[in-house]
């Protein structure tokens, strides 16, 4: 509780709040790339032969040259740690006694955001080689939680 | 066309961590009214056109821009909001300007957060809402993320970022708008709590509650409303690829990109050599060193070191965030760029008190949306 709310004399205030539910479609893209998720256990991406650049998670534009991409490749479940963090707080701002171990994993020229697991803290590093590991195929539903998270191959 | 464009006056209220005594258009209308003293125009007579920034979910209602008009004098006028940081709106009110459709334009921007209850949850809204949004991570893993990458890219410590929060909120101590000033060392910085390591919580910016407006007019019309009028000679504003997925972790290209178009408009090359001074991002402190370097005025690498070596200082040759920053005054939202650009034309006047820096003619405003964005705006002003 604030020490204006415990202030029997603090100004007087209106609380209002708000119920906000989106449906998010994936699109002809993230279809294809959930898809791969779900029913192969595969990272696809989009590779631009204009740009050279590859994708990922595969989309059906260039960012750079804006050009149409159709060519999906499969770019594995391996990848390197590019950053990461530990996290002490969780999504609300509350405080968190053991952090939240995220990595943004590369994929081709993008990659991908999830949890590091199966490793101490400490051992973490920028480089670090890590693979996917995927939830078994019958709980999967198409979304990046389909993902558990990634883990150092040893 | 106009083609010159000065701020003509300011008014600002507030930058306290609360201001419970206040409604949101209370303290715009006490900004506002400050500016229209300060520039000498009657808002309903003498200002033509109006510019607010806001972000609906901050603000806690849809289409905020239909609760702006009144408080600033614009009911029955030209007026609009754009959902940016001040820095877009200041970016804006200049253009409108520069058109020659108007020749005295106001712009506006607050921050009211002390409202906002669960500011937590809506920055986590701005996420990827497929991608990144499903892990529920709380948002300043961005952050966290890339001071890592930017560290390990660049070879700046912990504690050179340490060193920003030590210099600004020392700075902030001068200010007496600044609401976070403080004496601390170095090892007060370091030994504070984990937030997403490498972050610490000592390095981010708290909130605070302020409001800002600037009146901006054509060389015609601020040559009859005041003798020091603060010439806007470039102004540049770029946004990245936002997603996570594609954007480069340690370096913030969107700030590079958004100087050189405000560089070549007041024909900088060298900006180290024309600018005297500089008010840029410091909501993570780690974000200084880097928008230092992006802004070209250091090499990768150079801004952490420079730093702790007081280069930065207001004694310094190059003094960054003399108002204290966000981190001595408050993270004021889209009321940042505005606060920045405010501390700024203070200095260029000679008002700015006991930390007026002597003989300054250039400075530099730079501004950052925040997490998880990749968009940053620069404005050079000049006396």
């Amino acid at each position: 509780m604030t020490l204006l709310k415990r202030n029997p004399k603090a100004p007087q205030a209106w609380q209002g709040n708000l119920p906000v539910t989106s449906r998010y479609t994936f699109g002809l893209g993230g279809e294809r790339f959930f898809r791969a998720i779900k029913d192969e256990g595969k990272i696809l991406g989009t590779h631009c032969p204009k740009c050279e650049r590859t994708y990922v998670p595969g989309t059906i534009f260039c960012e750079r040259c804006l050009g149409k991409l159709d060519e999906w490749v499969d770019v594995g479940t391996t990848g390197n740690v590019h950053t990461f963090t530990l996290l002490y707080e969780n999504y609300d701002g509350s405080p968190r006694e053991e952090p939240e171990i995220i990595a943004f994993v590369s994929f081709g020229d993008g990659g991908i955001v999830h949890r590091l697991g199966e490793v101490d803290a400490e051992e973490v590093e920028i480089g670090m080689e890590v693979e996917i590991v995927f939830k078994p195929q019958s709980e999967r539903e198409g979304s990046i939680l389909d993902i558990a998270h990634f883990r150092p191959i040893i | 066309m106009n083609e010159r464009v000065a701020i003509v006056g300011v008014g600002w209220a507030g930058f306290r961590p609360a201001t419970p005594e206040l409604s949101y258009k209370e303290l715009m209308y006490d900004a506002a009214v400050r500016a229209y003293t300060d520039a000498g125009v009657n808002p309903r007579r003498d200002v033509e056109s109006f510019v607010t920034v806001a972000e609906d979910f901050h603000e806690g209602v849809s289409i905020f821009d239909e609760y702006v008009p009144d408080q600033l004098g614009a009911a029955l006028k030209s007026m609009q909001t754009i959902c940016g940081d001040g820095l877009h709106g200041l970016a804006t009110a200049y253009m409108l300007v520069r058109t020659g459709q108007f020749d005295i334009v106001a712009v506006e921007g607050h921050s009211k957060a002390s409202n906002l209850l669960t500011k937590d949850e809506v920055t986590a809204y701005a996420q990827d809402p497929v991608l990144n949004r499903p892990l529920r991570f709380n948002t300043h893993f961005v952050a966290g993320m890339e001071m890592n990458r930017y560290l390990y890219e660049t070879g700046t410590t912990r504690a050179q970022c340490a060193a920003v929060v030590v210099k600004n909120r020392f700075n902030a101590l001068a200010n007496p708008s600044a609401a976070y000033g403080a004496d601390l060392a170095l090892e007060d910085v370091l030994s504070g709590p984990m937030l997403s390591t490498p972050l610490g919580r000592r390095e981010v910016a708290d909130h605070a509650d302020g409001a800002i407006t600037m009146v901006l007019a054509s060389e015609q019309a601020a040559q009859h409303l005041t003798d020091i009028p603060i010439w806007i000679e470039g102004v540049g504003w770029c946004n990245d690829s936002p997603s996570l997925e594609s954007r480069p972790w340690g370096q913030a290209l969107y700030t590079t990109q958004a100087a050189q178009m405000a560089y070549r408009q007041a024909r900088i090359n060298n900006p180290l050599q024309v600018i005297d001074f500089a008010e840029v991002d410091d909501i993570y402190a780690y974000k200084e060193l880097q928008t230092l370097e992006a802004l070209g005025f250091f090499r990768p690498g150079e801004a952490g070191e420079l730093t702790a070596d007081g280069f930065t200082t207001p004694a310094g040759e190059l003094p960054v965030n003399v108002s204290g920053g966000s981190l001595g005054w408050g993270h004021l939202f889209e009321a940042t760029g505005l606060a920045r650009a405010l501390e700024v034309v203070l200095q260029l006047r000679g008002e700015a008190g006991v930390r007026q820096l002597e003989d300054v003619e250039v400075g530099l405003v730079q501004s950052w949306r925040g997490i998880p964005t990749t968009s940053g705006a620069v404005a050079i002003l000049s006396n």
